[in-house]
């Protein structure tokens, strides 16, 4: 009885006593209405458009879930998922194992490493158009790729890469991932740098061979490094698309067309607004749902 | 009192600020405010971005303002950016006042949305211009609402030296063609180039291949209909567009959906490939000095009892009707149409175009009065496919026909997709 009776904690006067301080407030709030101008308010109203039917100068109708109706039973966005499931495959696991693969042979200090890190990371901070204009040149019909397939009598090899519906998709993915396992490549070595020698030390007196340090140390010391790595990948797979645009506008015949270029071309092409913006939608939760995946099984993981 | 606020308010404060944000939709709305300023210059938004054009822009703008009254400065931006944008351009409260523009259905349509000012007092002055210009540049409620300056042809275009060596002549019918395709063939060339590809890609230009086949077999007013979705392009009428264009395909230069019509001009010059269709704009992608070597024909006759109708498009400029210059953009308007104006323009850049003044001189060589006389001679102009559809539809066309050059069996479900993808366009 007498428990029940006991005061309740001075709760409000905790909270009124805790100001807070006009400068920090100030830190919090600015940053928080320019994120919130620029970029939640943009998204909320993403969501909306989704929701209508809208030509960008006309006010928008509203037409209930009839945009994600239609994305059901339209072929291209079919193709167009499809071809962002094998860019997220063959790109994120390739930039993956290459990007790993490279911070590997390239971690340990020696004479002259830093020009071979250099040179992997170059194609990260080439400019899009200069990106786009070395591969048009490589896939141009009479240029280097297929001169170097004529050269080697490998004739029957030689294609329109990029005008070809069979090759375009694996041709974009080769100037994607050559920009990504360098970016990819650093993020590793700055995991690897973060383990700590000693542990490879004791391995070695425990007689364990190369493969096994690999597993059994790298491996799971990278595990912080690798959440960043994939939700870095996710992300770009998804929202890759200068490279797309930039050499084939998802074409021929929307044979590289990918989520993203899509939504691009619905939404300012074809000036269908409202199903560019549901396209988008669905893109946001392809990433959302990937990353949440993986962070809840890292999660568990680690609590086990 | 406000630095009293606790954490918790200020977040529902925050919350409460975001919901009623979301709620108003400004974003979408079209706002209706013209903001009513006199002073400042009046903004031409131009496309016009190769070096040429706008150094010939620049030119005409300077001898604008140099007469004195209102003055006008000039912004150029790229093509792609200028069409994706225009759109907002026009609905923005402070948005440029005169944009470069094609004439037909695009015009229209925004007219017909109230975006576009009426300069039917500016039409007062061009009295001389053709009746169909004028028919051009009206929209459904009667009113102008563009100004054209210039138009330019599509033909087969050809080097005179290179048809000497190969010893052939121009067609100037269907069957005529084909013997001229096999003749080509037969002597090692490729007889028909396209740029159909290419980076930046332009497969719009395939779309001249349809128009002709299509106006030359079905007339240009069945055309039109296609266009404006009167016909399905799955119609047995369009079908047989098709079923005469695969006659000639096997004379399709293979690389055509690989290359972009710049690389395939040089294609052409440098004589890997017999002839091209295409617009006189291709000149400014060939070197000056074999200008001189390059003459076209007419896009063969195939039915003589179809009315001979060209591809004639129109190049001028409208204005926004939120424009805060009223009177200024309409001065500029007035002179953009005078005959010095376009002298001036046509002697700058280096396309191939005619004023559409007709008191303005052209530049008079044999190339121009051959395509002038051809236009002339013709019972109907179209404009081109996007111009006289929508930019919108154009992608879709884009897909269907390089799907049919590559794939040209397959030419049933490219045309029933097609359909598809343009009711999809249509119902935005």
């Amino acid at each position: 009885m007498v428990t029940l009776t006991a005061s309740p904690p001075p709760k409000a006067r905790q909270a009124a006593s805790r100001r807070v301080s006009p400068l920090l407030l100030a830190f919090v709030l600015v940053p928080l209405a320019v994120e919130a101008f620029w970029v939640f308010w943009p998204a909320i109203q993403g969501v909306y458009l989704s929701f209508t039917r809208w030509d960008g100068i006309s006010p928008p109708h509203n037409v209930g879930l009839a945009n994600y109706r239609a994305m059901a039973s339209d072929p291209i966005f079919r193709s167009a998922l499809w071809h962002t499931v094998i860019w997220l495959v063959l790109f994120g696991g390739l930039s993956v194992v290459g990007g790993l693969g490279m911070a590997l042979l390239l971690q340990r200090e020696r004479r002259g490493i830093g020009i071979y890190r250099a040179a992997l990371f170059t194609p990260v901070v080439f400019s899009l158009v200069a990106t786009s204009l070395i591969w048009q040149a490589m896939y141009q019909p009479d240029g280097l790729i297929n001169k170097l397939l004529g050269a080697v009598g490998l004739t029957s090899w030689q294609h329109y890469w990029l005008a070809d519906s069979h090759t375009a998709l694996y041709a974009l993915i080769v100037p994607a991932l050559w920009r990504q396992i360098g970016y990819v490549m650093v993020l590793f070595l700055a995991g690897l740098k973060g383990i700590d020698p000693v542990l490879y030390e004791a391995a070695r007196v425990d007689g364990a061979n190369r493969w096994q340090q690999f597993t059994q140390i790298t491996l799971p010391q990278l595990r912080s490094v690798n959440s960043v790595v994939l939700s870095v990948i996710v992300i770009d797979s998804l929202r890759s698309f200068d490279v797309v645009w930039s050499l084939t506008k998802g074409g021929p015949y929307h044979s590289s067309e990918l989520l993203s270029t899509y939504m691009f071309s619905e939404a300012f092409q074809s000036l269908r607004l409202g199903y560019g913006s549901a396209v988008a939608v669905v893109i946001f939760l392809l990433a959302l749902s990937v990353i949440i995946t993986y962070l809840v099984r890292a999660f568990r993981e680690s609590e086990s | 009192m406000s630095s009293e606020l606790t954490r918790r308010g200020f977040l529902v404060g925050v919350g409460a600020a975001g919901a009623a944000a979301a709620l108003g939709g400004c974003a979408t709305s079209t706002s209706s405010k013209t903001a009513k300023q006199t002073g400042g210059k009046v903004t031409l938004q131009s496309d016009l971005s190769s070096p040429q054009a706008k150094a010939a822009m620049e030119k005409l703008i300077a001898a604008f303002n140099k007469r004195g009254g209102a003055q006008a400065s000039l912004n150029t931006v790229a093509a792609e950016t200028f069409r994706t944008q225009l759109p907002s351009y026009l609905t923005s409260g402070n948005a440029p006042d005169v944009y470069t523009e094609g004439a037909g259905s695009v015009a229209r349509a925004y007219a017909d949305k109230g975006l576009l000012l009426d300069v039917t007092d500016v039409w007062k002055s061009m009295g001389n211009y053709s009746a169909a210009l004028k028919n051009l540049s009206t929209d459904s409620k009667g009113r102008q609402i563009f100004v054209p300056t210039a138009y330019y042809w599509w033909g087969m275009f050809y080097r005179k030296s290179n048809f000497a060596k190969w010893g052939v002549q121009p067609a100037r019918t269907w069957d005529e063609f084909v013997t001229l395709c096999k003749t080509l063939k037969s002597k090692g060339a490729v007889p028909i180039g396209i740029g159909a590809g290419g980076t930046p890609g332009t497969p719009w230009v395939a779309s001249s291949w349809f128009d002709y086949l299509d106006i030359r077999i079905n007339g240009a007013a069945f055309h039109r209909d296609v266009l404006a979705g009167k016909h399905s392009f799955a119609d047995p009428k369009v079908k047989k567009v098709f079923s005469q264009w695969q006659t000639v395909l096997p004379y399709f230069d293979p690389k055509g959906t690989a290359r972009s019509f710049q690389d395939a001009t040089t294609a052409l010059v440098q004589g890997e490939t017999a002839m091209m269709l295409i617009g006189t704009f291709f000149a400014d992608a060939a070197p000056k000095e074999v200008l001189a070597d390059i003459d076209f024909f007419q896009f063969p006759i195939i039915d003589p009892s179809v009315p001979v109708a060209e591809e004639a498009p129109t190049d001028g400029f409208f204005a926004s009707s939120r424009s805060s210059h009223v009177s200024g953009a309409k001065d500029l308007l007035t002179y953009l149409a005078t005959a010095p104006a376009q002298e001036l323009y046509t002697s700058q850049s280096s396309g191939i175009s005619l004023p559409a003044n007709p008191t303005a001189k052209d530049s008079g060589t044999a190339l121009v009065v051959k395509g002038k006389a051809m236009l002339a001679n013709a019972a109907d102009l179209t404009q081109f496919f996007n111009r006289d559809s929508s930019d919108a539809l154009q992608p879709t066309a884009d897909n269907a026909l390089v799907k049919f050059l590559q794939k040209p069996d397959q030419i049933g479900s490219i045309l029933t997709d097609w359909q598809t993808a343009a009711t999809q366009v249509r119902s935005h």
